[in-house]
């Protein structure tokens, strides 16, 4: 198997963790990026007295350089296990991308965990964000066993109020085939963390055929529901398909990254570049 | 009014399956992640209900076949213009003959087949009359009871134009028509259309018994009287030392008619528009509202109902066939 691809992520907002890593953040030490000058008294770190700014002061007073501290930060995917993300390609695309996530946060060293939700927290496919490897690289093989067979995806909310009050990049990966209440709650319980909704589709949603009688089964609720396909219809339906996204990333404004889809494909490039613009 | 039934009633104990087709989709379903995902759509959800009546049909209608369904007959009683009518049609010899007394030769018509004609045409004027005929020359034909069968009563009435033969004896005719039309009911109106071209003498006999009949069966006597060029008509009134019935027959036998005291009118027609305008006259005279039944046989149902499960079974087929499923990773680029 061959080693998945990076994604270069950087963490939006000011973050603090007690663990030191590759993420500027809003920790002040004495390496990384020049932050500014604070007295001795405030900062008193002598090994990083700055003597010019000492000596130009006229008042004698003596200064520090301060730098951002580099920390690391926790990555969360908090995976969608509801029944309708076994359509199609949907559930190997998510697994995929946590594989990647894993990965990726490893190398940098941040700590990667897992949560899987449906209508509540899933225990088969949890794990607390570690900065263990092997167990990190384990997730992709977690989700992979889990089953898709949960009802609704209330349990992001029971996700959000677990991940606890301190910032962390939290990846959304759902197809948020969601009623607008639902996802608009669920942004908001993640809106004081980086969230990035990423949403996975199946281009096979949004390919109606043309003419026919379709009969559908829910995937969650199991309801039936017959549909004559026919041109206007099958237009409507794409259209329909167009505005759900759009309005996801209504939803997301202000308070998560606008949302990245992830159609069909699961490209790590094209990931980490639509991650940098969001 | 109209009894409907069931020949094998216990067939009918399964009629309960045709609500299966409600409670299960014969079409194939494609699980998707969210049928909210199909919008909502008036015609879908209107097909989707005409199926499930469709297939709930399709059952219904064929236990209903097996059960072998039927319309039990009835008579309908209706209300229509005509009446009881006996043409009483002299067959003599003479019949044979055009108005001016020769034989038809070309385009010339003899007397029966205008007669004929104009009786056809009087028939099919008038659809509820129920009609009987009578031929009559030496002793009387019964040519067609009375009847309402359209068919049966022109059929008849074309066998009038057979050459006739020998002469003309109306007391038996009479006798015979009046037997036929008998005492129905009250409310009909009734009448003995005599077709002759000349007369006879009326046993004096007879004519008692003639009168008395008559007189109990209250029919309305049409003379329609087609007069041979040069003979003697009914209006004509001879010398008093010939007015005999034996030396003028017509004039006798219309003052006979007359004396029966019953609705009587006589036509003399010297040809065939004559002959028209008096059938047309009698055509206004006999018109009364009757009461007529119409007898309806019974239907079998099975057929109607078979072809009923089939049509369900035939849009169902097609449906079925318009079967689509969404498209699958396989069949997607």
């Amino acid at each position: 198997m061959t080693a998945p691809l990076d994604i270069a992520y950087r963490p939006r907002g000011r973050f603090r963790s007690n663990r030191i890593g590759s993420h500027s953040s809003s920790e002040v030490g004495g390496f990384g990026v020049f932050r500014d000058q604070t007295p001795f008294l405030r900062h008193p770190d002598a090994r990083r007295i700055d003597v010019r700014a000492t000596l130009r002061d006229p008042f004698g007073e003596t200064y520090v350089r301060r730098f951002e501290q580099r920390q690391a930060i926790d990555i969360y995917a908090i995976a969608d296990l509801s029944a309708s993300m076994a359509f199609g390609a949907k559930f190997d695309l998510m697994a995929e991308l946590c594989g990647t996530l894993a990965f990726s946060a490893n190398r940098v060293g941040d700590r990667f965990g897992l949560i899987g939700c449906d209508h509540a927290l899933r225990q088969d496919a949890f794990i607390p964000a570690t900065a263990s490897r092997s167990l990190a690289l384990r997730a992709a093989e977690r989700l992979r066993a889990a089953r898709c067979s949960g009802e609704g995806a209330r349990g992001f909310l029971d996700a959000a109020a677990a991940l606890g009050a301190s910032r962390r990049l939290v990846f959304l990966i759902s197809d948020f085939r969601w009623p607008a209440e639902l996802t608009n709650g669920v942004f908001a319980a993640f809106a004081h963390h980086d969230a990035i909704p990423v949403a996975i589709v199946d281009s096979n949603e949004e390919r109606p055929p043309r003419w026919g009688l379709l009969e559908l089964v829910d995937a969650e609720t199991g309801a039936r529901r017959l549909t004559a396909m026919r041109p206007s219809l099958q237009a409507r339906w794409i259209e329909q398909e167009r505005r759900r996204l759009d309005e996801i990333s209504r939803l997301a404004g202000g308070r998560a990254r606008p949302p990245i889809i992830v159609r069909d494909r699961f490209d790590a490039l094209e990931f980490g570049r639509e991650l940098a613009a969001a | 009014m109209s009894g409907f039934g069931v020949e094998t009633l216990w067939v009918l104990a399964f009629l309960p399956f045709a609500v299966a087709p409600l409670l299960r989709s014969a079409l194939r379903a494609s699980r998707f992640s969210a049928i909210d995902a199909a919008p909502r759509d008036g015609v879908s959800r209107a097909v989707a209900v005409g199926l499930k009546a469709l297939g709930a049909g399709a059952i219904a209608a064929s236990i209903l076949a097996a059960a072998a369904p039927y319309r039990a007959g009835a008579e309908h009683e209706r209300i229509g213009e005509g009446a009881d009518i006996v043409f009483l049609i002299d067959r003599s010899g003479s019949m044979n003959e055009t108005f001016a007394g020769r034989t038809p030769a070309g385009s010339e018509e003899s007397k029966a087949s205008a007669a004929k004609r104009l009786l056809q045409g009087f028939v099919d004027r008038r659809a509820h009359d129920r009609v009987g005929v009578v031929g009559f020359s030496t002793a009387p034909l019964l040519l067609m009871p009375m009847s309402d069968h359209r068919t049966a009563i022109k059929a008849a009435i074309d066998a009038v134009d057979r050459p006739g033969l020998d002469y003309t004896n109306i007391g038996r005719g009479l006798a015979m028509a009046l037997a036929m039309i008998g005492s129905g009911e009250r409310d009909r109106s009734r009448a003995i259309v005599l077709v002759s071209d000349g007369a006879g003498v009326i046993d004096p006999r007879i004519q008692d018994d003639l009168r008395a009949e008559m007189k109990k069966a209250n029919v309305a006597l049409y003379w329609l009287f087609l007069r041979t060029a040069g003979s003697a008509g009914i209006f004509d009134e001879p010398d008093p030392e010939f007015d005999t019935p034996q030396a003028a027959p017509e004039r006798h036998l219309d003052l006979f008619f007359r004396s029966l005291r019953v609705s009587y009118r006589a036509f003399e027609a010297e040809g065939p528009a004559a002959t028209e305008q008096a059938v047309a006259q009698i055509d206004r005279l006999e018109r009364r509202p009757v009461r007529y039944v119409e007898k309806r046989p019974r239907d079998e149902l099975s057929g109607l109902v078979l072809g009923i499960a089939l049509g369900c079974a035939v849009a169902l087929l097609l449906a079925k066939l318009a079967e689509v499923r969404p498209p699958t990773r396989e069949q997607g680029a």
